[in-house]
């Protein structure tokens, strides 16, 4: 394991990007936040740039004029990192996946950018915090 | 404020409309043709007091329709003008964000969806759709494809 990794599996910082949902997922992620689920004792914590994160959680179907801006996050986030793809729309669309505006899953649209990327699903809609955590925990224990 | 007061309010535009109908206590359509709908909408507004709510647009094949949207709240009825715009090349109708500034975001919206121009409306940009979508093509036509 080289160091880089090493030191990305301690204290993953996250910046979310909503690139088109419904909110919901969203609001589940403040839910990590919360004393409840408490994600901040592992070390993880929500930052405001892109520049300060190891992990991208990115929630929500990439619509036409999200992807270009979900790009530029990805290219301005330190490698290397992890991009979580939360819930039912970023995995692989979910229900609109017939819309005009909608581009792709989340995977398509970084792996445009970066081939290599390192991508963990978790489904759901909305996936339930724990599943969240153990998404997490998962991806990181993969590495 | 009763439902008989209202009727006779309407009274004084029954002959720009295409007829009442009433499907329910709470609930009433007034079809008119597009070139009415604008003073209808003044007139429900500015005489018989009734709030705006929302527009709906529809591509109904042969024709579009608009839906007007207000509230008259001493009743809690609905009432919908229902227009009716046969020109599929040109669809175009009267704004009425003039007298309703409420509308103006709505009526972008329609316009960006199903291409139906509003005249004389104050800011008539791009709402909703990308920055880089093309021109001339609406997304919400039934002849539209994906």
């Amino acid at each position: 394991m080289s160091w880089k990794t090493w030191s990305l599996k301690k204290s993953v910082w996250v910046f979310h990007v909503n690139t088109g949902a419904c909110n919901n997922c969203d609001i589940e992620i403040v839910n990590l936040l919360t004393p409840k689920f408490d994600v901040e004792r592992f070390g993880m914590k929500l930052v405001g740039s892109p520049r300060h994160a190891d992990a991208l959680l990115v929630t929500g179907v990439v619509t036409r004029q999200a992807a270009p801006r979900l790009k530029e996050v990805y290219r301005q986030t330190p490698k290397p990192c992890v991009v979580f793809a939360i819930g039912a729309c970023a995995c692989d669309k979910g229900i609109f996946h017939a819309g005009y505006h909608v581009v792709g899953p989340v995977d398509k649209i970084v792996r445009e950018e970066d081939p290599n990327a390192i991508i963990a699903y978790v489904p759901g809609c909305p996936p339930k915090p724990e599943a969240m955590i153990s998404g997490v925990v998962k991806a990181l224990s993969a590495l | 404020m009763n439902k008989k007061e209202l009727d006779n309010k309407l009274s004084g535009i029954r002959d720009k409309l295409l007829g009442v109908e009433q499907t329910s206590e709470k609930r009433m359509y007034l079809p008119c043709e597009a070139e009415n709908c604008y003073s209808v909408c003044k007139f429900l507004f500015e005489e018989v007091g009734c709030r705006f709510v929302i527009v709906t647009g529809i591509d109904a094949e042969d024709c579009f329709e608009l839906l007007y949207h207000f509230s008259y709240d001493q009743l809690g009825c609905i009432v919908t003008v229902k227009t009716f715009i046969h020109d599929r090349d040109n669809p175009s109708i009267e704004s009425i964000a003039q007298i309703l500034p409420g509308a103006e975001w709505i009526e972008r919206e329609i316009h960006d969806e199903l291409g139906i121009e509003f005249k004389n409306h104050p800011n008539m940009r791009r709402l909703i759709l990308a920055d880089d979508w093309p021109e001339g093509v609406y997304p919400l036509r039934k002849d539209t494809k994906k």
